[in-house]
């Protein structure tokens, strides 16, 4: 459970929350185009905490609706908990996002383009750095009230 | 006695025993009082106030008014009364009081004093009505606006519910035909990228890309809060910037002059597809390689009289040298989707390049 796979010197590690295997094996082939590294899949809300928590990625995609019910609002709070990880939220339900984001940076509304996950992920690479990137760069990333205020 | 004030003095031949027969005889209960005897007795009463109260004179005469008073009697009301009487004011009130056989009955008043020439207060005079009736419509009434207010309350909530679970619904809805669309996406992509290059990859990375301008609408229409409308210029934005995310930087740029225009959210799939259709056409065969050309696609939507004007126009390779590229679908696609919206399209030459000119008609509750 705890092999760690390094990430590519400009790519990111990433986990996708999602129990649609499609969404979730076309998802990781995108971020392989991207350049970053999928470090693994969790169709639930326990497989995905602990996925997390023992591979500690540098982004978690969340989508909110998991195998065992609308838990990926769980998901995102225990996963933001560790400062090393940014979760984003990805789904077509944004509307059960609660106030807080529950610790998430954003989300990305479903049915979403690559051009939508590539500029996130480039969003969340310029952070990382200490760049406080333009507002029009956000091109379908909604950031969580508190990122922006 | 000093005699009653001379205004009050009867004309000529009319004598005290005209004002006896007249009281006994009226149907307003009255009775007279002496506050100078002790405990203010009644001393008079006429038959309508014998019939009222169920009394008989020799029962009521020499006794105090509060031989009526009950348990219900409202005191305040009583005290109000004493004090105003007490410094020889008039008063009206409405008093529960009962009968001799204990069945009790609304007592609307007035009460004035009687005074002598030199203002002394000899007695009380009271006139009454029966207001029992009056009090039971009200409080039928009341009971009525009550029931109608609950009933009111009940239906409201029940519209409410209906309109939480209508609403829940949809959200449901339109979260799974996201959803749908988002696995539908994730096939045709996974199936493209396991494809070898070349035709059929091509097709079906295509089909990708179709559906995916069709998930910009729906993720547009239903985020945006109004699931009724569609902004067009809104969407270009979306699909243009979709389509150039790929492109090389020197490659063909594409500008967009479309007027904000709100649509009916039942156009949003069809134009999407033509705009897809066409713009996706122009910067992929206007320009062909093998070395990545500079150019130029500008779509542009406006209103015109007979509905809306869209056009896309490239400064490529033109009409007769695109021809000679077999890639047929999108077209027929293009001229359907035109057929669909019952507009016209003209292929014309722009010199250098291509141009698409559709003319869709905006008629009645479509009209933007």
């Amino acid at each position: 459970m705890s092999q760690v796979i390094a990430g590519t010197e400009s790519g990111l590690r990433i986990l996708v929350v999602e129990d649609e295997v499609m969404i979730a094996l076309e998802l990781e082939c995108l971020l392989e185009d991207l350049g970053h590294v999928s470090i693994g899949v969790a169709g639930c809300s326990a497989d995905a905490i602990a996925l997390g928590r023992s591979t500690a990625p540098d982004v978690a995609f969340v989508d909110i609706h998991l195998t065992d019910g609308p838990t990926g609002i769980e998901v995102a709070r225990a996963l933001s908990a560790d400062p090393r990880i940014t979760v984003l939220f990805m789904t077509a339900n944004a509307k059960r996002i609660p106030p807080d984001f529950a610790g998430a940076l954003g989300v990305i509304d479903k049915p979403y383009s690559e051009r939508t996950v590539a500029n996130a992920l480039d969003y969340v690479l310029r952070r990382r750095a200490g760049q406080a990137p333009q507002a029009e760069s956000l091109d379908g990333l909604c950031l969580a009230p508190r990122v922006i205020g | 006695m000093t005699g009653f004030p001379r205004k009050a003095g009867f004309p000529p031949g009319v004598t005290v025993d005209v004002f006896a027969a007249a009281f006994e005889a009226s149907p307003t209960p009255m009775v007279v009082t002496d506050p100078r005897r002790p405990d203010n007795p009644i001393i008079w009463s006429n038959a309508a106030f014998l019939t009222l109260t169920g009394y008989d004179r020799d029962e009521l005469y020499g006794h105090n008014c509060r031989l009526l008073q009950g348990p219900l009697t409202d005191r305040a009301t009583l005290d109000a009364l004493r004090a105003t009487t007490a410094q020889g004011g008039a008063f009206e009130c409405e008093l529960m009081n009962y009968r001799k056989d204990g069945t009790p009955f609304w007592n609307g008043m007035t009460i004035s004093p009687v005074r002598d020439a030199a203002g002394e207060i000899l007695y009380f005079f009271s006139a009454q009505a029966d207001m029992t009736d009056k009090h039971r419509l009200e409080a039928a009434l009341r009971d009525a606006n009550g029931d109608l207010e609950r009933e009111v309350g009940e239906r409201t909530a029940d519209l409410r519910a209906a309109l939480a679970q209508k609403t829940a619904l949809l959200h449901e809805v339109d979260h799974r035909v996201k959803n749908n669309l988002q696995v539908i996406a994730s096939l045709m992509l996974l199936k493209a990228r396991r494809t070898p290059v070349g035709e059929a990859r091509e097709a079906v990375q295509a089909m990708a890309d179709r559906i995916g301008a069709l998930s910009t609408v729906h993720r547009m229409l239903y985020s945006a809060g109004d699931a009724a409308h569609f902004d067009l210029e809104a969407f270009t934005g979306e699909l243009v910037a979709d389509l150039t995310a790929g492109l090389a930087p020197d490659g063909p740029r594409v500008e967009i002059a479309a007027e904000r225009l709100a649509l009916p959210a039942a156009m949003a799939a069809p134009l999407a597809l033509l705009l897809h259709e066409l713009a996706t056409n122009a910067v992929r065969h206007a320009f062909p390689g093998p070395e990545v050309r500079a150019g130029r696609v500008r779509v542009s939507a406006r209103r015109c009289p007979e509905g809306m004007d869209l056009a896309v126009e490239d400064d490529g390779i033109g009409l007769a040298a695109a021809a000679a590229c077999p890639d047929g679908f999108g077209r027929t696609l293009v001229a359907m989707v035109v057929r669909q919206l019952r507009g016209t399209l003209h292929w014309s030459d722009a010199g250098p390049g291509t141009r698409a000119d559709i003319r869709i008609p905006l008629a009645g509750d479509r009209a933007p």
